[in-house]
């Protein structure tokens, strides 16, 4: 068959080695399909969202209850922004213990680690925009976690909320950077991300002197792979989204009373654990930015993988660097789950 | 059953399938499109009682904009929405303009100058067991 | 690959066509626009069976939000539950402002007789600052009878008893014992006490208590309890009043166990004497309004409240009862027999009233210048003479218990 747009979109041939799901996971390219569902489904419930503090928790109700196939097209959102965050930490990781972060593709390791800062943001203006009291936590205490930063922690507590306390200007501006703001910065980000794939020469894999196996697989496959992925986790969203719907509660009415269980969302939980330790800017700001530094330094400070060992999993010579990854996931992950657990 | 018509029956049933897989999308999102979360506006007016407009009385009423008349025959009321594009005729000495794009009517609703075609509409009353009245816009 | 492709598209096509299903297998929003708020609620969609709960309530102009609460756009249980108020009473005392109150309805100007919500707040039912102020001066905390103490905080800035206001009674702060154990065991007997654990008891505080009986045919658990009336049955008043027994030497109270079926030989304490008006009549046809729900002043004892007696209908040797001629249309009187029909009241009709001058507009006064009534719940009709002009060898001023009784009272 003649070449289609889709697939010139990928190079003539790729390795055959590297284009294994059980090298890639096919994280990256699940994590592009789960941003287009969440673009799709987002920019159709704006139709009925209403960003107003009195109308945004009804206007969330009448999609989930009233519109045909709402409940559906919200629960199909939410699933998509969760597992977007998922795949993408996957696919950080993977790329971190297959040493995917060598230069030249060391900038797109930092554009990738961008993306993954941006779509936590999204994820989270996303949750504020529910207006209800499951979201009150985040919207009160995470804000508040702004003002704790020296210097400049007020002002920029006010051009984050729009006041001096969250209220219709905070929704409204919530709203234009869910639906604006962040999403034109992270679309740029990722068509860039995807651009500079190519650009390093596609997925890591060693030098061509030093590589055993020659087999490659066609764009036509490539494509194949591509479309059953999508199929696969079309279908997976349809059936979480009619199985487990999207969290919803009562709309807030009164911005500073606070639901006793009130809970961090489940990509903050290890936030929230930690802030039980002490200082809130050292453990709910400086030490999430830390760690932020340490997964952006990996390339840098760490013994750097050698380029005949790229191409596969664990390689010895950035064996620091995946300990550190997995030891700082690990911590994450299990402070997650005790964050997790019924208030005993 | 040679490869190429396996290929072949796999390559239509696929097509078949995402086709199918496709439309039953797009209706359901047309159908998710099709609704109205003000739900339907009000048809049901409750104008007052009937002895607060008296015998050879012609009253404007303000919402919904209507003039309600009271003659011998009893009680009858007309829209006095514009029924080119929709904007509120104006009272004037003949009967009713309409600032938008000069129609007119004259005072019994009658249309006398375009671009309206049909004359202001009749609307529906009816009258409580209390003695109220009730205008009905559908 | 092609083929796991068209595997992947039938699975797709497959959650789809679930998706779909699924859909349609979910209930049918009803909605319903009350006239009073035009604001839509789906509260039908779930429960349609639900009877009306009177017919100065009607859904299609209340709807269900406006008394109860509850997210109006929720078709999830959960969700749509989660604000209501007082949960399957929205007439607890805690939210009945919220539920039952407002100007045009029941907290407002007690010149438009719309002031039932401030009464009741200092009622002594509410109150209970008879019990309480009688068991802390019987044991020594207070050295008069003069009311301190309230269920909760609650003040009477226009009131005509003297007592301006009672503060919230905490038995912890009491170093008697029995007071304390009169806490423990007695104070489940106010409107506002906290129910007990069960479906049957989550009616019985606030307005419910006494408004809202089980509809005949009925049981607690059936989930359709759904009323509002004036016509109070005597069983209603004995949910709480004649429950048991008390020890005052233990402060305890004893509940009694049994089931009663016969008002007189069940119902009521053997202890006691009753005339045939006292076990026939329905509790309300002598038990008024003021008497029930106060009269918006704080009263130290029931003493200060209830004030009806038997000459309040059937006079005294000497003085035929009170009575009254209805010339105004806009009569309470007129009100209250639309409310409960038992009697068909007209301009010119002549009822009896009481000190007070409340309408008992259930009774009349016949031409021959006997008089009727009809019982407000039972509906049973009877006919009855004053006492002036019979054989009752009584003097007028002796109205206490003893007195009608020693002559009047049946032997059990």
């Amino acid at each position: 068959m003649r070449p289609n747009f889709f697939h010139h979109l990928h190079p003539p041939t790729i390795p055959a080695a590297q284009a294994r799901w059980r090298y890639t996971l096919g994280a990256g390219g699940t994590a592009v399909f789960l941003m287009l569902v969440l673009l799709v489904t987002g920019t159709i419930e704006m139709f009925y969202y209403v960003a107003t503090p009195e109308e945004a928790g009804l206007s969330i109700q009448t999609i989930t209850y009233l519109v045909p196939f709402g409940g559906l097209i919200r629960n199909l959102h939410f699933w998509s922004a969760q597992l977007l965050i998922i795949v993408s930490a996957v696919h950080l990781m993977r790329i971190v213990f297959t040493g995917a972060y060598l230069p030249p593709r060391r900038f797109n390791y930092l554009l990738g680690l961008a993306l993954f800062v941006f779509a936590i943001l999204l994820n989270f203006t996303g949750y504020i925009l529910r207006w209800d009291t499951g979201i009150q936590w985040a919207l009160v205490v995470g804000t508040n976690l702004v003002k704790t930063i020296p210097i400049f922690g007020n002002d920029l507590y006010r051009i984050l909320i729009g006041g001096t306390q969250p209220g219709l200007a905070t929704l409204t501006r919530f709203y234009a950077w869910h639906i604006f703001g962040l999403m034109l910065i992270a679309a740029i980000l990722a068509v860039w991300h995807a651009f500079r794939v190519r650009r390093d020469g596609g997925i890591a894999l060693p030098p061509p002197a030093l590589r055993t196996n020659k087999e490659r697989i066609s764009r036509f496959e490539l494509v194949r792979r591509e479309v059953l992925a999508m199929l696969l986790t079309d279908a997976a969203l349809i059936i979480l989204s009619v199985f487990s719907p999207a969290p919803i509660a009562a709309p807030i009415t009164e911005i500073t009373t606070l639901v006793p269980d009130a809970r961090a969302p489940w990509f903050f939980l290890w936030v929230q654990q930690m802030l039980k330790w002490g200082d809130p800017f050292i453990w709910g700001v400086l030490v999430p930015l830390m760690v932020l530094a340490i997964l952006t330094l990996i390339p840098y400070i760490f013994p750097k993988p050698i380029e005949g060992e790229l191409g596969r999993w664990f390689p010895r010579s950035s064996r620091i660097a995946q300990i550190v990854l997995a030891m700082i996931a690990s911590l994450i992950i299990l402070l997650t789950i005790l964050g997790g657990l019924p208030v005993l | 059953m040679t490869a190429e018509s396996r290929r072949d029956f796999l390559k239509i049933a696929r097509d078949v399938m995402l086709t199918l897989s496709g439309a039953l999308a797009f209706g359901g999102l047309l159908r998710f499109l099709d609704f109205d979360p003000s739900h339907a506006p009000r048809t049901e007016f409750d104008i007052g009682a009937a002895e607060d407009y008296p015998l050879n009385s012609r009253t404007l009423l303000p919402d919904p904009p209507a003039m309600l008349i009271h003659t011998d025959g009893g009680f009858s009321a007309f829209s006095l929405v514009c029924t080119h594009l929709g904007c509120a005729v104006e009272q004037n000495a003949d009967g009713f303009a309409c600032p938008c794009h000069g129609s007119r009517f004259d005072a019994g609703g009658m249309v006398t100058h375009g671009p309206a075609t049909k004359s202001l509409r009749s609307l529906r009353l009816e009258m409580t067991a209390e003695g109220n009245l009730k205008l009905f816009t559908d | 690959m092609r083929r796991f492709i068209v595997i992947a598209s039938a699975v797709l096509l497959l959650a789809i066509i679930l998706a779909g299903w699924m859909n349609s297998r979910q209930p049918v929003p009803v909605i319903l626009i009350p006239t009073l708020t035009g604001q839509p609620e789906y509260c039908l969609t779930c429960h349609a069976d639900l009877s009306e709960i009177s017919p100065s309530h009607p859904v299609s102009t209340f709807g269900c939000v406006l008394c109860h609460g509850g997210e109006r756009l929720a078709l999830d249980a959960d969700l749509a539950h989660s604000t209501m108020r007082g949960g399957r009473n929205p007439s607890d005392l805690s939210v009945v402002e919220a539920s039952c109150g407002g100007s045009n309805c029941h907290s407002g100007s007690e010149a438009d007789n719309r002031d039932h919500i401030q009464r009741v707040m200092t009622s002594i039912q509410t109150t209970y600052a008879g019990a309480i102020t009688n068991i802390r001066f019987t044991f020594g905390a207070q050295p008069d009878q003069t009311a301190r103490f309230g269920i909760r905080d609650v003040t009477d800035e226009q009131t005509r008893t003297g007592i301006t206001s009672l503060a919230s009674f905490d038995p912890a702060g009491e170093s008697n014992q029995f007071i304390r154990k009169f806490a423990d065991n007695c104070l489940t007997c106010h409107i506002n006490a906290v129910p007990r654990e069960g479906v049957h008891y989550m009616h019985q505080t606030g307005c419910a208590a006494c408004h809202s009986p089980l509809p005949p045919g009925e049981s607690w658990d059936s989930g359709n309890v759904h009323l509002l009336t004036t016509a109070i049955p005597y069983t209603q008043c004995n949910t709480c009043h004649n429950r048991g027994n008390y020890d005052l030497r233990q402060m305890e109270f004893i509940e009694r166990t049994d089931h009663p079926v016969q008002r007189i030989d069940d119902y009521y304490q053997p202890i006691a004497q009753f005339v045939l008006c006292e076990y026939t009549l329905d509790c309300i046809d002598c038990h008024t309004r003021i008497e029930a729900m106060g009269d918006g002043d704080l009263h130290g004892s029931k003493k200060g409240i209830q004030y009806v007696q038997c000459r309040t209908c059937h006079g005294t040797p000497t003085e035929l009862p009170l009575t009254k001629t209805l010339t105004d249309p806009n009569d309470i009187a007129f009100k209250l027999a639309f409310l409960n029909p038992v009697v068909d009241l007209h301009p010119g009709d002549t009822i009896l009233v009481t000190e007070k001058g409340e309408a008992l507009w259930n009774t009349l006064v016949l031409p021959d210048g006997t008089y009727s009534m009809v019982s407000m719940s039972t509906r049973q009709y009877f006919t009855f003479h004053p006492v002036m002009g019979s054989a009752c060898t009584q003097t007028g001023e002796d109205q206490s218990s003893a007195y009608c009784h020693t002559c009047h009272a049946i032997e059990r």
